[in-house]
């Protein structure tokens, strides 16, 4: 271990608080919640339907499963024949591995069209968040969609930033219920649907804890500005650090290896490193997390979050998901959570840690709480991955894992959201198990519609066989002349069980 | 005086097609010159709503666009703003962003990421000073796509246009380029559709033409002045883009052109458009864009003279 000398933090003094010109600019909100907007359940149990991972036969299909829950918890009637219909994921940075597969999100979309509506996939840009971030510039972040297999062919409808070109293209929507925000910004492209379906990849989250749908409506849908609030910059005394990067005086400025990549990491240049420690102009921050991503995420320990940012971080991204439902009125959202893929770290991260639990499956629902608190019961209660984070720390089937894996409860966000009004935590589960019927193996297959595309393939290919068929014109195949030896015994030395049927 | 090069439609052969003509266009105007590695050049075209049918072919901006992406090692953004009004259909970003697909444009077709110049809304952008002394607009707010890119390059589809008389470099890298809510204010309540040969009385019309120049001295300032200017004298049907339906163009495929002064651009486009006793645009499109070249001209923004230098 090097030892390495420190200087404290040299602390360039705020005068005062930031004052931009929000008394002239959207000091009202642009968006007035939808007289129609009211939390979902009022009392619980919430239904929350289930389908399994896993499949042994055509109707157990993740892809036909999904579609199966859109209609069983009734999420084609959060619009109407007609309407302008948002389905929000997330994009996914760069390098990610661990994203939604674009099946999931195409069989929601075909469900939605066959409704009659007119879907577009969004996502909204992000903040920096680490130093080589795709995902603040709408453009990179339309190259790493790309890369993913978000596009518009393989969605079959427009995919777009929901903030616009430069993350600036939102509402201002008021929060008078927030525990600690009183107002966010949102996307327009998902201010402004008819309705919208939320499609949440679940698993882990470093600031969270733990990202499904609600994070994704309280971070997902926020503009940069909406984002910035979250994230509760300039919350705070400088010297409190809550809303700011925590400075610890270990900063071993230029002897430290990354300190190029850390000098680099701020896009407003709010601190640069010294010969033994570090500069830091505080007005200049806005809280982005890309200077402590750097510091934390390469082993460093010269700044960090204080103590109690991540409950706080977490009540907050409850308040802002809650700004994002008003936007539309009750009922015009329909929730779905994917348990796949469960890794520790949110789809903004460019790697992928191993999943901290095996497939568990999807959720759906219309009631937010309700169906989180579905999805962690179920990823809590799952096996733990050999070899991930979670069996690393110890964790076991039962405990709070994302508190485990992440540090804090989950819970703290549900409490803060069933507060709020964002739904009710109780929940009643209903375990989805497709029929084994000809017509519901017929259902979810490719062309659909009309008498012709209703017969299945084979049938179909009997009319191209009937003009053309190229096997048959060259049998038999050459094969007459062949090694009998190999074909019934030599194979047999190969085979442990000397060719025995399995049992 | 400056320089346009117009590469004609004559010599089409094997080595001397289309996108052949295009890349010596690019070359020999010096269009790249001053591009770097790594700047974020924004291509700002014309998008066709539903129902005109003369838009230009995807091929035309890829070939420009991979230039722009070979000089900067960076791919490009092709933008375009939503259209104004919501008779139609593009003024709506999701259902914008379906009809130009339609057409065959998208970020693989056109060799550049496209966008919306606007954002979802339309309405994303920033504020920039006309600087003019005698400025009516004293600003105008631009599309972020365009303001906030190291360079603008306007690839216009030249066609006739019912407020200004020719739709190029003027129009295309000035008022389009603003956000929706600013177009707005610079129409005054102006249609710009004409029905029933119904026109606006000509002091609003040119009091819009004045607007719609000023606007162009606030994009220049919001790319500090890198800006490069390509028009495509191919279908110059009587309505541009924004129409639901085309005529017949009124004159035949003249071929392409490139400048960095977009007076000059403009200029040399409309006299080769009339060269020949083809047709007057005045007489075709009823308004008479020689004044509105000669303001730009007394504004600052361009040179009429022009020299050209002509490629085959």
């Amino acid at each position: 271990m090097v030892e390495h000398k420190h200087e404290p933090t040299k602390w360039h003094e705020m005068k005062a608080p930031i004052i931009g010109g929000r008394d002239t600019y959207q000091s009202k909100s642009w968006n007035p919640t939808k007289k129609k907007w009211g939390v979902y359940t009022q009392k619980g149990p919430a239904p929350v339907w289930f389908a399994e991972a896993n499949a042994t036969n055509w109707t157990e299909s993740m892809i036909c499963k999904t579609k199966d829950l859109f209609y069983e918890a009734k999420l084609n009637e959060c619009f109407e024949k007609g309407d302008e219909v948002a389905i929000k994921i997330h994009y996914g940075e760069w390098n990610r591995t661990s994203v939604l597969r674009p099946e999931y999100i195409a069989a929601i979309v075909e469900e939605v069209k066959a409704c009659g509506a007119h879907p577009y996939v969004v996502n909204d840009t992000t903040l920096s968040y680490h130093t080589y971030n795709s995902m603040a510039i709408s453009q990179y972040q339309m190259e790493g969609a790309i890369r993913h297999g978000y596009t518009d062919a393989t969605f079959g409808c427009p995919v777009l930033i929901a903030d616009g070109y430069a993350g600036e293209d939102d509402y201002r929507v008021d929060i008078p219920e927030g525990l600690i925000l009183k107002e966010t910004y949102i996307g327009r492209a998902i201010a402004e649907a008819d309705a919208m379906i939320v499609i949440a990849h679940a698993r882990g989250h470093s600031i969270t804890m733990y990202g499904g749908v609600t994070k994704q409506l309280g971070i997902g849908c926020q503009s940069k500005r909406g984002k910035y609030i979250t994230h509760l910059a300039h919350w705070g005394d400088p010297h409190d650090a809550i809303g700011w990067p925590k400075f610890t005086d270990k900063c071993p400025g230029k002897a430290c290896k990354f300190h190029k990549m850390c000098d680099d990491s701020c896009p407003r240049q709010a601190h640069h490193v010294t010969e033994h420690g570090k500069v830091w102009y505080p007005e200049r921050c806005r809280l982005c997390y890309s200077c402590q991503v750097t510091c934390l995420f390469s082993g460093m320990t010269g700044i960090g979050f204080e103590e109690n940012y991540f409950p706080n971080a977490m009540i907050a991204h409850a308040d802002a998901a809650l700004g994002a439902l008003k936007c539309f009125d009750r009922g015009k959202v329909g929730l779905i959570n994917c348990a796949i893929d469960i890794s520790p770290e949110c789809d903004c991260f460019p790697w992928a840690g191993l999943a901290v639990a095996p497939d568990v499956g999807i959720f759906a629902s219309k009631d937010l709480m309700a169906l989180e608190e579905a999805t962690l019961h179920a990823i809590d209660n799952a096996p733990v991955t050999p070899g991930s984070v979670a069996a690393e720390k110890g964790c076991k089937p039962g405990d709070d894992r994302f508190r485990i894996v992440n540090g804090f409860s989950p819970r703290i966000t549900m409490a803060a959201g069933e507060k709020i009004g964002l739904g009710t935590r109780k929940y009643k589960l209903i375990n989805y198990e497709p029929p084994m019927t000809p017509e519901n193996i017929a259902k979810w297959q490719i062309r659909r519609g009309g008498e012709a595309n209703q017969k299945p393939v084979t049938v179909r290919l009997r009319d191209v066989f009937q003009k053309h068929d190229l096997a048959t014109e060259v049998m038999p195949f050459g094969r007459t002349a062949y090694e009998k030896e190999w074909a019934f015994n030599e194979w047999k030395k190969y085979d442990p069980f000397k060719g025995e049927t399995p049992k | 005086m400056n320089d346009v090069v117009w590469v004609d439609t004559t010599g089409m052969s094997f080595d001397n097609a289309v996108r052949h003509k295009l890349g010596r266009l690019i070359d020999v105007s010096g269009a790249t010159a001053d591009l770097t590695e790594g700047m974020r050049v924004a291509l700002k075209i014309n998008t066709a709503e539903e129902g005109y049918n003369y838009g230009l072919r995807p091929e035309f901006i890829r070939t420009v666009a991979d230039a722009a992406a070979a000089a900067t090692q960076t791919r490009p953004v092709v933008c375009d703003g939503l259209k104004l009004i919501d008779y139609w259909k593009q003024a709506r970003g999701n259902i914008f962003m379906k009809l130009t697909n339609l057409q065959g444009f998208s970020s693989e077709t056109l060799g550049g990421h496209f966008v919306i110049n606007g954002g979802f809304s339309g309405d994303e952008g920033d504020l920039f000073p006309c600087n003019l002394s005698d400025s009516e607009l004293g600003g105008v707010e631009v599309g972020t796509a365009v303001c906030r890119s190291d360079a603008l390059w306007v690839l216009s589809h030249v066609t006739l246009h019912p407020l200004v008389g020719l739709n190029g470099a003027l129009l295309n890298g000035g008022f389009d380029c603003l956000v929706g809510r600013a177009r707005t204010r610079l129409l005054k309540s102006l249609n710009p559709y004409i029905f029933n040969g119904q026109k606006p009385p000509l002091p609003d019309l040119r009091a819009f033409q004045r607007r719609a120049l000023e606007s162009h001295l606030g994009v220049k300032a919001a790319v500090e002045g890198n800006i490069f200017f390509i028009n495509y004298l191919w279908d110059v049907t009587p309505q541009p883009e924004f129409y639901p339906f085309s005529e017949n163009p009124v004159v035949e495929n003249k071929g392409f052109l490139a400048s960095s002064d977009p007076v000059a651009i403009d200029s040399a486009s409309l006299d080769i458009i009339q060269d020949e006793g083809y047709m007057q645009v005045e007489a075709v499109g009823g308004v008479d864009f020689a004044t509105v070249l000669q303001e730009a001209e007394q504004m600052g923004i361009g040179s009429q003279k022009y020299h050209l230098k002509r490629l085959s």
